[in-house]
């Protein structure tokens, strides 16, 4: 008979490898927003979310090739811990009291350069896995 | 309370939310990724009700708000979010991909209103 259902072990480790990875990405997020100043666009949220996409694309460039436990340390817990959406969406409103379209604009930036972070993180991937297998 | 320790409390609030996060993955078994944008509203929501709830003639203590503050980073995610719009992209059409932004834009900016509104 195959086993097609996850062991409780299995899934146990998954669960304390998604723990550790957001307790870890939340702590960094933390004490990085205290200490970069960050900008009225750019602020500290839009970079580390920018670092977390770039991590996260380079890790699915890889993900046939790790545990699957990595990814979700690295991939569900760190990244997913260390980008938020919840404070995103609250600089936003704080911009837009001040001003809506500078507040949309910001938005759009950020989403556009996080999705260009996660398109490179995953070349520079790809590209790191081709020549580690063609040594 | 040395600062080691609120730190401490905002990494349990943001483990504790990416366990809940991963778990509500599981369970939303769908395609189209639904779990990210239903995290992410529900991140939002209580976001909003908490920095409402902050400002109200309740005050609390700096553990609690750490812990809250880091489990809502935690439990919502922005990787997640751009990574799954660009297999949209690839693997279905633009439109899906596009509409997944501005869908979760709009909806969890709602969200975070509506939690504002509520403790107002």
């Amino acid at each position: 008979m195959t086993q097609t259902r996850p062991t409780v072990r299995t899934t146990a480790i998954m669960f304390v490898a998604v723990f550790v990875g957001g307790a870890a990405g939340s702590l960094l997020r933390e004490v990085f927003s205290a200490q970069i100043p960050g900008i009225p666009i750019v602020t500290a949220t839009f970079g580390i979310n920018v670092v977390a996409c770039f991590i996260l694309g380079w890790l699915y460039s890889v993900r046939h090739r790790v545990h699957a436990h990595v990814l979700h340390l690295g991939a569900v817990g760190f990244c997913g811990g260390l980008s938020t959406f919840s404070s995103f969406v609250a600089e936003l409103e704080r911009m837009a009291a001040a001003h809506f379209w500078g507040a949309i604009s910001a938005a759009a930036l950020e989403i556009a350069v996080g999705l260009a972070a996660a398109i490179l993180g995953e070349a520079i991937g790809r590209q790191l896995h081709k020549q580690k297998s063609m040594k | 309370m040395t600062e080691l320790y609120l730190h401490a409390m905002f990494g349990l609030g943001g483990g504790l939310g990416a366990v809940l996060r991963h778990w509500i993955a599981l369970q939303v078994r769908h395609d189209l990724p639904l779990a990210t944008l239903i995290v992410n509203v529900v991140g939002s929501l209580l976001l909003g009700l908490w920095i409402g709830y902050l400002g109200g003639p309740i005050d609390l203590g700096e553990e609690e708000r750490r812990l809250v503050f880091g489990f809502c980073g935690g439990f919502t995610t922005f990787s997640s979010f751009a990574y799954q719009s660009l297999e949209l992209r690839r693997q279905r059409t633009i439109a899906l991909a596009a509409g997944n932004i501005l869908l979760s834009l709009i909806l969890c900016w709602l969200a975070l209103l509506l939690g504002l509104f509520l403790t107002r």
